[in-house]
């Protein structure tokens, strides 16, 4: 019979936890999305002395409020799922905060056992915690932890064992708050107890005087009642206290998170550390800003000459491949199917291995050094004004470049509503593909005050879109709270296998997309529709936009491989002197479209990755029509105006 | 005393000033905070209760707001700041 066990990982952010996750279950490991959410989700296994342990990390978060979905998530997870058990990691340097999060997870009353973690970190600044008397106050194990180094992991998941085996009997500290309000916590406990619930009363009772909304609408389905009398207490005690009663709680809570601490920690006088001086040089009112300026340009080149070398290489490789592909199969319908279907597997390769896995890699590193929050502390006023956060700003500058990383990193966005927003404002950025042809049409042909005006009308738009989506999207927008942590080394290990794994899960979604994307338009080709399509679209393209009607057939390319836009356009008039056939005008409106148009489809691949099939789906279609609108009105403006 | 449906509640005194009035390295006490529940929650999860000590650490000119409080450092965006009110230690 297999032993099994499932394991959930729960605590703060920046605490350590993926790297402990990522010790645990080595390659084992799945990463993905929330069903429904835009919220990471990362899961694996081991097999440990017979057991085999499912390990899955939960978001990291401050606390079990639900006002995010990050939040909600976690809470749901350890009492729907009911894990076997929860291991709280917990960061030595920072206890006091971090024992605020434990204490909750002690009402929830889950089987739990902590792991100390960062203590050399901890060391570092002067901090000692004695974590046997840490042991006996909170009646859980707790087992000092160095993640990186891979210190304790063991003894942890020995302990977890031993819970699991019944061989160590927990005697969990209950949390007591003010007597004013115990009083009234027991009153609503036993109005409770009458019914079934699946979470601990006391747990209950405390959320419902907190104002939990989750909480709240579990209830009142069950007895309303409740309800009132809960906020009858909630009331009073905000009467007594003169602050919610919320607050009144948490810092309660919070007096007894620091009484513990203040009983297990000893504090010796700290050196300024290098970490120190680092941090307050990048956040410098002035070199701070040169620093990350230069940063972020090494960062750029380095992804976008790396990736054009790295896919230099794989066109070699593949270039004789068509050739070779006719001479073996053929230039039959079929034949030229199945390249279709080849070629889009080439593509895919050429973008996702020499681009999106290195991104990956130096994101993970700027994320895990902590880098990233100095960034956002910077730039969150300017990016305010977009509507944005600062840790917003190296995606959208990313962006430039390619569209695909530049979705993909909204990832390190906090919040769903914060990351749709980033989203959906990165498609808009122009990216190389785009400058192209905004180079290589309007700038050459037309002016290079057009190609720089075309840009200014890019940001003019981001900017302009960008306060709309934050004004009209429901969820409340909420500026920025945002720890910066020391500095420290990314765990290497930990930052190779985060974005091995990430890229895996984009590949997935990606490559198919890619393919059938190359194989339907190969179809179209080769049964002679492009023409009659282009045709079908002549109303918006000629009628409406004012271009020739092979236009349609462009832009539908377009969708595919954006810089192909140009190459495509040569080979269907025979000729790159495109003022043959483009009036200046028009050359001006087709740029504006490609520029604002649906995005690549690598990049629809990446916004279904990161936000989901339906908003993906929004924003395409969104993007598809504005950009077709702003591109009338375009022209119109010029007729009136000439 | 106050209670208002936006959660301000507190005493009005002369020396309590908002937190981007204090100077890098400053010191004070927080005693009330104005927002929305969302905002006051989490500025609370992060340990910003009444009475909680901070230190300012830093000050972008037109940006976010350093602050040292229990053992991490904070950033805290302007229009949030300004909306906590501390007594200057």
């Amino acid at each position: 019979m297999e032993k099994r066990l499932r394991i959930a990982l729960a605590g703060n952010m920046n605490v350590g936890k993926s790297v402990i996750f990522n010790t645990l279950t080595g390659l084992h490991q799945h990463i993905g999305n929330w069903p429904g959410k835009t919220v990471e989700k990362a899961e694996g296994t081991l097999h440990y002395k017979g057991y085999t342990i499912d390990v899955i990390d939960l978001p990291g978060i401050y606390s079990l409020s639900t006002f995010s979905i990050e939040e909600l998530i976690s809470r749901e997870y350890i009492v729907v799922e009911k894990p076997d058990i929860v291991i709280n990691v917990v960061d030595a340097s920072v206890l006091e905060r971090n024992l605020f999060f434990t204490l909750q997870l002690l009402e929830l009353g889950v089987p739990m056992i902590i792991a100390l973690n960062q203590v050399d970190l901890a060391r570092k600044k002067g901090i000692k915690i004695d974590h046997k008397k840490l042991q006996k106050i909170l009646g859980v194990p707790v087992v000092p932890t160095i993640a990186i180094k891979g210190i304790g992991i063991h003894e942890l998941l020995d302990e977890a064992i031993s819970l699991a085996e019944g061989r160590i009997k927990l005697t969990p500290l209950k949390v007591k708050y003010g007597k004013n309000i115990e009083t009234k916590i027991e009153k609503i406990t036993k109005e409770l107890s009458r019914f079934e619930i699946r979470y601990p009363l006391r747990y209950v009772a405390i959320k419902l005087l907190e104002g939990d909304e989750e909480i709240k609408k579990m209830v009142s389905k069950i007895n309303p009642k409740v309800i009132a009398i809960a906020k009858k207490y909630e009331k009073e005690i905000e009467h007594t206290h003169k602050y919610p009663c919320s607050t009144v709680i948490a810092s309660q809570r919070y007096n007894i998170a620091s009484t513990i601490t203040k009983n297990v920690q000893q504090l010796a006088t700290q050196k300024i550390e290098i970490a120190e001086r680092l941090h307050n040089l990048t956040t410098h009112k002035f070199y701070g800003y040169l620093i990350m300026i230069a940063l972020l340009a090494i960062i750029f080149f380095t992804i976008f000459s790396f990736g054009n070398f790295l896919s230099g290489i794989l066109e070699d490789i593949f270039a004789n491949a068509s050739s070779v592909f006719e001479k073996t199969f053929g230039t039959s319908a079929i034949a030229k199917l199945g390249w279709g279907v080849l070629e889009g597997i080439i593509a895919g390769i050429t973008i996702a291995l020499p681009y999106i896995l290195p991104f990956y890699l130096i994101l993970g590193f700027l994320e895990d050094s902590g880098y990233l929050s100095r960034v956002a502390f910077l730039m969150d006023s300017l990016m305010h004004k977009i509507g944005l956060h600062g840790k917003a700003f190296i995606p959208l500058i990313l962006g430039y470049g390619c569209n695909v990383p530049a979705c993909l990193g909204c990832r390190i966005m906090e919040t769903q509503r914060e990351r749709l927003i980033a989203v959906f404002v990165t498609t808009l950025v122009p990216c190389a593909a785009r400058t192209v042809v905004i180079l290589g049409l309007v700038g050459k042909f037309v002016g290079i005050e057009w190609a720089l005006a075309l840009y200014g009308i890019d940001l003019l738009i981001i900017f302009v879109l960008g306060r709309i989506t934050f004004k009209v999207l429901p969820g409340e927008p909420m500026g920025l709270i945002m720890e910066m942590h020391p500095y420290r080394i990314p765990h290497l290990k930990t930052t190779l296998k985060q974005a091995w794994f990430r890229l895996k899960d984009f590949v997935c979604i990606a490559f198919p997309l890619i393919i059938f994307g190359s194989f339907l338009i190969k179809l179209l080709e080769v049964v002679n529709l492009l023409e009659p399509i282009g045709n079908i679209l002549s109303p918006i393209t000629v009628g409406w936009l004012g271009l020739p009607s092979i236009a349609g057939i462009l832009l539908i390319f377009g969708v595919l491989r954006k810089e192909l836009t140009l190459t495509m356009l040569a080979t269907l008039v025979g000729t790159t002197n495109f003022t043959l056939i483009l009036t200046p005008i028009q050359m001006i409106i087709f740029t504006l479209v490609t520029m604002l148009y649906i995005p690549c489809i690598a990049t629809i691949a990446a916004l279904i990755k990161e936000i989901g099939w339906k908003k993906a789906l929004y924003i395409t279609i969104f993007e598809i029509i504005f950009a077709i609108t702003i591109g009338g009105i375009a022209l119109r403006l010029f007729m009136v105006l000439s | 005393m106050e209670v208002t449906n936006n959660f301000i509640i507190g005493e009005i005194m002369d020396n309590l000033l908002p937190l981007t009035n204090l100077q890098e390295g400053e010191k004070g006490i927080i005693s009330f905070i104005r927002g929305g529940r969302k905002v006051i929650q989490r500025l609370t999860d992060m340990g910003l209760t009444p009475g909680t000590e901070i230190t300012v650490t830093r000050h972008a000119p037109f940006g976010p707001i350093g602050i040292s409080v229990r053992g991490s450092e904070l950033a805290i965006g302007r229009s949030i700041a300004m909306k906590i009110f501390v007594k200057r230690k």
